[in-house]
């Protein structure tokens, strides 16, 4: 069944974003229940209203927060991005989703079915941050347990694991035991185990995390495959250059709260650029004060770069370099990067926690 | 069906263990042991060889689960394998039925090569007539380390492996003794009594598991004896597991 290059065959013939339950890899599959068949056009991959999670301590009974009332959605055939900083409860969330944590409160559906139910794990692929195996087993055997585990049978498991760990450039090491395993290889066997029975969502928790730029460069081309195959893709990383190569929506989730959730071209289109004008170094010059407030000057090796905050001023920044004859070598537009937006959506938070606390 | 498949690999993951091979040669090295005694057993050399054979698989067997049983799941939570095998459509209480049928095919084959060798010595001392009271008392042994296997995984699920190892050899030694518990409470006035039976009742009746007398002596057991052992242990395991499952089905794995 979900052998990697029939996939990508089938895929071809497929519509990205509505592909009916009943022609994917996995159709016939003993979990899948006839009435999420007929619902797949129409619902969302993840849906969330007011879930939320508190720890309580047993000693102490002292609670806390894991993640605030959140609601959420997550269309069918994107891919979304899931961030914050350590702490922020994007685990946690990923945890309640695939039935590791149970909530405090709240609802949430997968593929149309209600997280309670055993079933609703049945289409999903789910990769642990930092995943941990059975040391003793091989990768096959390995990826022929987790995929019969989630209703293939034994001869399609068979097939498919092999074929996911030749995809995952493990095909060498088939007979080689888990204890063996670099810690970038581990990752990608976790990565093929999330894959292997081909699921409709993919929930992936730091993708990315301890790989190297080779490691990190398969695992976003995995992921771009599987969105050109229909599958949705849910995933929190740190790594924000690949949030922003790869999503088409993100969630900033700060201290437990949603903070934004947001289209990444409207995130850094919509925010305010800068253009940043190199001129000769060395030059002796002073801003003039109509233009200080909105210039920031830095001085780096043999340039000057002037930064300037209002775009539309640039005629005017320039009017007056060239009046003061100081040579102009380039002038870049820049957008802020994700990052760059991340932070600050983090700093204003901290901002705001620091002023909610402060007695009035 | 889906049990069978984590108990398959429950055990794959058992008997690939350095420990559980160290157990069995170190087994079959007390067999030897108990025919290097037996001149000092004063003519009573074979029965002394049949018991302390019999057991030596009770014992390692023992040592087996309160070592692999009792951190069975915790290593699991411990180590995070759980994580990906509880993310798929695995109902919780099948996952813990798996870890302790796999545990329990384990437990059984290390009885089941431990009771042969047993048999294959008295074989070479000329006693082969020893083989169905032999094979009865290692099937009552494998039960009875099912019963305590099933309390070690539940231990094991809700406990340290630290924990669960004290808890679960407390319910042996306990059980080993729940006659001898009845037998006080009989004795005992009112409130006393009901606790000292209420415990008797909570703890494994293991006596009913032991036919080593019988079988030092070559002689078997009923057909009856069989059946109610066979009966009273899926019960007891039913019971421990369901409750196991019941604690289980509400926790969090942070």
């Amino acid at each position: 069944m979900p052998d990697p290059d029939a996939l990508k065959s089938r895929a071809q013939d497929r519509q990205p974003l509505a592909t009916p339950a009943g022609e994917r890899p996995d159709a016939g599959h003993p979990h899948v229940s006839s009435g999420a068949a007929a619902m797949a056009g129409d619902v969302p991959a993840v849906s969330i209203r007011g879930l939320s999670k508190q720890y309580r301590h047993p000693w102490t009974q002292k609670i806390t927060r894991g993640l605030e009332p959140l609601d959420l959605e997550v269309r069918r055939g994107e891919v979304f991005g899931y961030l914050g900083p350590n702490g922020a409860g994007k685990t946690t969330t990923l945890k309640i989703l695939t039935g590791l944590l149970k909530p405090t409160s709240g609802t949430a559906m997968i593929l149309g079915e209600p997280i309670e139910r055993v079933s609703s794990r049945a289409r999903i692929g789910f990769l642990p941050e930092q995943p941990y195996f059975y040391d003793s087993l091989t990768g096959v055997e390995y990826l022929e347990f987790v995929a019969r585990l989630s209703g293939m049978a034994g001869r399609d498991a068979t097939r498919a694991a092999r074929a996911w760990l030749a995809k995952v450039g493990l095909g060498e090491r088939e007979r080689m035991v888990l204890r063996k395993y670099s810690k970038g290889m581990l990752q990608r066997l976790g990565l093929a185990a999330a894959m292997v029975h081909g699921p409709e969502l993919l929930i992936l928790d730091e993708p990315m995390s301890g790989l190297d730029p080779f490691g990190r460069r398969d695992v976003r081309d995995l992921i771009l495959e599987q969105r050109e195959r229909g599958t949705t893709v849910l995933f929190s990383s740190h790594i924000l250059p690949d949030v922003e190569a790869l999503c088409d929506r993100v969630a900033i989730l700060l201290e437990g709260r949603l903070e934004r959730v947001a289209n990444v071209g409207d995130l850094v289109e919509g925010s305010s650029p800068v253009v940043e004008v190199h001129v000769e170094g060395g030059r002796v010059f002073e801003i003039p004060v109509k233009l200080a407030p909105v210039v920031e000057r830095s001085d780096t090796g043999g340039f000057t770069g002037l930064r300037l905050r209002e775009p539309e001023r640039l005629q005017e920044l320039l009017a007056w370099l060239l009046s003061e004859r100081i040579a102009v070598h380039a002038v870049t537009p820049v957008r802020p990067s994700l990052e760059q937006l991340f932070m600050a959506a983090a700093e204003k938070s901290a901002f705001h926690a620091q002023g909610v606390r402060r007695p009035a | 069906m889906i049990a069978l498949l984590v108990a398959r690999n429950t055990f794959r993951e058992v008997v690939r263990d350095r420990v559980l091979m160290a157990l069995v040669i170190g087994g079959l090295v007390l067999l030897l042991g108990t025919r290097l005694a037996s001149p000092l057993a004063m003519g009573e050399g074979l029965r002394l060889t049949v018991d302390l054979g019999l057991s030596s698989i009770s014992w390692l067997g023992l040592l087996v689960v309160l070592t692999v049983g009792t951190a069975l799941v915790s290593k699991e939570i411990d180590r995070k394998t759980i994580f990906n095998l509880l993310s798929r459509p695995l109902p919780r209480p099948f996952y813990l039925i798996g870890k302790w049928l796999g545990l329990t095919v384990a437990l059984a084959t290390v009885a089941g090569i431990l009771g042969v060798a047993l048999w294959l010595m008295l074989v070479l001392l000329g006693h082969a007539a020893y083989a169905g009271s032999i094979a009865e008392a290692v099937f009552l042994a494998t039960l009875e380390l099912a019963v305590i296997n099933s309390l070690a995984v539940m231990f094991s699920a809700l406990s340290t492996p630290l924990l669960s190892a004290l808890y679960t050899l407390g319910f042996f030694l306990g059980g080993q003794w729940c006659a001898d518990l009845r037998l006080l409470a009989a004795r005992c006035p009112g409130s006393l009594r009901m606790l000292l039976e209420g415990t008797a009742n909570v703890l494994p009746n293991l006596p009913l598991f032991n036919m080593r007398t019988l079988a030092a002596s070559g002689e078997l057991t009923s057909w009856t004896h069989l059946a109610i052992a066979s009966v009273y242990a899926l019960l007891y395991c039913g019971c421990v597991l369901s409750l196991a499952s019941a604690a289980f089905e509400s926790r969090d794995f942070k």
